[in-house]
């Protein structure tokens, strides 16, 4: 029904690389106008590598960018804008100012653009705000502060900023991640509106369900590259399929551990405050993984298992002494390693060598009278690089030479030279390549000495990596499923089902 | 986001110094470029020497080379303080007050109170280090910014130097309002400042002392490294087992205990408490610690750095008066050598880093 509406908005063969690492490798696509076209795929696929060259914000490597069967060059936000191409991106808050209120930020494109003069008046800035406001902000005060709205008003005032320029093509960036089910439907009746009136919409999401109620057709992306294109009507199988690809198993499983004995013995905790009850326990050279969406808990769970945020209740025991952690310190010296989700924010230290990076949490280990000694922690740390295969020109080599595979490895391997007896590890394969995955994965599966629990969102990831896996949801969990048994499209929708019980009613 | 390229990549492709990932291969030009960033301050200071010793002959000679170490070694001194909060990253504005006032605060020990060599550099360097100690619990206790914070105290005791003397200066032999003194600047207490030892000036030995303790502590002590690690990044110090607040805290105790030190040092060279004699030595100890980033393109606060800037700062100064240049050009002198070793430090024409 789409193919007589004009292409606005192509891309071909698209590539883009990142030193030695490839995000996206030649892919192309059509946007035609007033359709929604989804854009889908698992972590690291690359689509929001694909959003920000769209978006201006990158530029490509090879391949272009045409805007109505013309070549462009997007070298900014404000280029794209131009050539009638809006972005709102998953961060809504990098977009707002949050102390200035919604008419102030409603007009801002117009004000940075000069078009509201050099001194504008309040009467001029509320009168451009609610035209732009139109009907498409209800129930939404202009007076307000942003920093006073939801999460899903705020990311209404975006789109409705977007669309002040009437834009040909309006890409949202994962815009339901943060919502709830009701704001998700909201959005999606808007999108469809939208695109009743030609706009052209790409929709970025890794819910596939969202894709069947709201796309016109979907792209699929895997590993930088196109897996799939897909026409109304959408089958959420047939998507799943294509986006995680042959589901083969690539580590190596060992048998499940079920021998050792009980090293974590949590009883009664929460997740999230005044959430379920959780119970569990990882025995010695066992991995068990945690998945579930955003907002599951989990991230929140593994914090507190960590000293990282404060135990909200229950009782935990590690090698059945009473642990309850007021400082990562204490943690640490309960022998637990803590990988957090984010790598460049909380783990890594800018311009510190793979040595120094490797052993930070056991500084104690390497002082010889007074001072550390170089030599203990390079021969140390020599042995570790081995050991963890990372890739890199020695210990000395600066933590930004090394591939972010490499520098994940380094962060996780740190609690293997610390000694860890219980690793935990936040969704460690973000911004991982695929070789690197599987190294990390190796690792961790064969500390035998160590308990382990890994969280991730990608029921592929988890099921490669852990003995058995716990589903979260709501700050509670709600499942227990064998990989053996399990694949990653059953425990996807059992992912999805369980955070949404709504929309089977 | 990403995965490997087909090819899994040679350990000498990742050899450091570290690349701008996508960047072309390193052409000469930016060969130079890498030179200039690591080595450009300490060759313009090997040509500074050269310059000066072949046009002023008296330049180059065992004497004048230790009366520039003996003019920087203050500022060395504080400077080194500095480098430690700044490693912390923090910011320590109040060092400047805290040599003025523990100058007065010894003078007067010595002088008023009559209370010896020994007691008086006590006093001096204990109060440096509650001056610390104050600071380091205002910014991690009391959650004041570290700029706010030491701007306050930089105030409260530039004008406490002031309340001790009621505003007078304090030399041997003048009391407290007109009362006779009870004592006087010993010759052990000046022998500080203005003795030597086998022809080397004590505060030169003091600085190389504390250059020395300065580095290991920072690069090859556990709290140094902590210390280092929580300026770096504190969430992953936190994560990783470092007490951030206590590290901070001992991050300004030290910088305070280094003023205290240099305050010591000043008030025995000059024999005699003048009145806000601290108050260029904040300017000056900033200036050592930050040219000190484009020490060997370090490019963050290094206490080798730090030493090199201060002794840079008085080479050029030194030479500059030999070369019979106005005293009152020195302010602009420096400032031209701070703003030309932060654009090296910081611009993206030398720094790859600062390129993203």
């Amino acid at each position: 029904m789409t193919e007589d509406r004009t292409v606005v908005l192509a891309a071909r063969g698209v590539g883009k690389r990142f030193g030695e690492t490839t995000a996206l490798a030649g892919v192309s696509l059509e946007v035609r106008a007033g359709e929604v076209l989804g854009l889908v795929g698992a972590n690291g696929a690359g689509k929001s590598t694909l959003t920000k060259i769209l978006s201006g914000t990158e530029a490509p490597t090879s391949g272009h960018v045409e805007v109505r069967g013309r070549r462009v060059r997007l070298a900014s936000a404000e280029q794209a804008r131009e050539a009638g191409i809006e972005t709102v991106h998953q961060d809504v808050d990098a977009a707002l100012v949050p102390d200035a209120s919604v008419a102030e930020n409603l007009v801002l494109p117009l004000l940075v653009a000069g078009r509201l003069g050099r001194f504008p008046s309040r009467r001029r800035i509320r009168a451009e705000a609610a035209r732009i406001a139109a009907d498409r902000l209800p129930g939404v005060d202009l007076d307000a502060a942003v920093e006073d709205l939801g999460v899903s008003d705020r990311q209404r005032v975006l789109i409705a900023r977007g669309l002040a320029t009437a834009p040909s093509v309006l890409v949202l960036d994962e815009p339901t991640a943060a919502l709830s089910v009701d704001e998700q439907r909201a959005l999606h009746a808007t999108v469809r509106e939208l695109a009743a009136q030609g706009t052209a919409v790409v929709f970025i999401t890794h819910h596939l369900g969202e894709t069947v109620a709201v796309c016109d057709r979907v792209v699929a992306l895997r590993d930088g590259a196109v897996a799939g294109e897909f026409a109304a009507p959408l089958d959420a199988k047939r998507l799943a399929h294509a986006i995680l690809g042959g589901l083969e198993a690539t580590a190596q499983r060992s048998e499940v551990a079920t021998g050792g004995e009980v090293v974590l013995d949590v009883a009664g905790a929460q997740a999230l405050p005044g959430g379920p009850a959780i119970e569990l326990v990882v025995r010695r050279g066992e991995v068990l993984g945690i998945t579930g969406l955003l907002g599951s808990g989990k991230t929140e769970l593994l914090e507190q298992l960590a000293g990282v945020r404060p135990v909200l209740a229950g009782t935990i025991s590690i090698d059945g002494v009473p642990f309850r952690p007021a400082h990562p310190v204490d943690a640490i010296a309960a022998g637990v390693g803590f990988v957090p989700e984010d790598r460049a924010r909380a783990a890594e230290l800018p311009g510190w060598s793979v040595a120094d990076s490797l052993t930070l949490p056991d500084l104690a280990r390497y002082r010889r009278g007074p001072l550390l000694s170089r030599r203990a922690e390079d021969r140390a740390t020599a042995d570790l690089i081995r050991a963890l295969g990372v890739v890199c020109s020695g210990p000395r080599a600066a933590i930004e030479s090394l591939s972010g595979g490499n520098r994940q490895k380094v962060v996780v391997g740190r609690w293997f030279a610390a000694g860890s007896r219980l690793l935990i590890l936040d969704e460690p394969f973000r911004g991982v390549d695929i070789g690197a995955r599987a190294d990390i994965a190796r690792l961790v599966r064969g500390a035998e000495a160590a308990a382990t629990v890994v969280a991730s969102s990608d029921p592929e990831e988890i099921l490669e990596v852990a003995d058995r896996v716990l589903v979260m949801a709501d700050g509670g969990i709600v499942g227990e499923v064998d990989p053996r048994t399990v694949d990653a499209e059953t425990l996807a929708d059992l992912m999805t089902r369980a955070a949404r019980p709504q929309e089977t009613a | 986001m990403t995965r490997t390229a087909p090819t899994a990549p040679a350990p000498g492709e990742v050899l450091p110094p570290p690349r701008e990932p996508g960047a072309a291969r390193r052409s000469p030009l930016s060969r130079v470029r890498d030179a200039i960033f690591r080595y450009g301050l300490l060759i313009l200071l090997a040509a500074l020497v050269v310059v000066f010793a072949v046009t002023q002959p008296a330049f180059f000679t065992t004497f004048n080379l230790l009366s520039i170490l003996l003019s920087v070694a203050v500022v060395a001194i504080v400077a080194l303080g500095v480098t430690v909060s700044m490693s912390v990253d923090g910011f320590d504005l109040s060092v400047g007050s805290t040599v003025s006032i523990t100058v007065m605060l010894t003078a007067a020990s010595l002088v008023y109170w009559g209370l010896g060599p020994v007691l008086a550099v006590l006093i001096g360097l204990v109060t440096g280090t509650v001056i610390g100690l104050i600071n380091g619990l205002l910014i991690v206790v009391a959650r004041v910014p570290d700029m706010l914070a030491t701007l306050g105290t930089m105030f409260v005791f530039a004008g406490g130097s002031l309340l001790i003397t009621a505003g007078q200066s304090i030399a041997s032999g003048s009391g407290y309002q007109g009362a006779a003194p009870k004592g006087s600047f010993t010759d052990a207490f000046t022998w500080l400042g203005q003795g030597d030892v086998l022809g080397v000036p004590v505060p030169v030995i003091v600085l190389v002392v504390v250059t020395v303790a300065v580095i290991l502590f920072l690069v090859r002590t556990r709290s140094g490294r902590l210390l280092r690690a929580v300026g770096g990044n504190r969430e992953a110090a936190r994560l990783a087992g470092a007490r951030v607040g206590r590290l901070r805290v001992l991050a300004y105790v030290i910088s305070g205990f280094l003023a205290g030190l240099g305050g010591v040092l000043l008030a025995a060279r000059t024999g005699r408490g003048d009145v806000n004699v601290g108050a260029d030595y904040l300017l000056q100890a900033v200036s050592a610690a930050l040219i000190g980033f484009a020490v060997l393109g370090a490019n963050r606060p290094n206490a080798f750095g730090t030493v090199v800037g201060a002794i840079f700062v008085g080479v050029v100064l030194n030479g500059l008066t030999m070369l019979n240049a106005p005293y009152y050009a020195q302010d602009f002198v420096q400032g031209l050598l701070l703003v030309g070793a932060l654009v090296v430090s910081f611009s993206a024409l030398f720094n790859r880093k600062a390129a993203r």
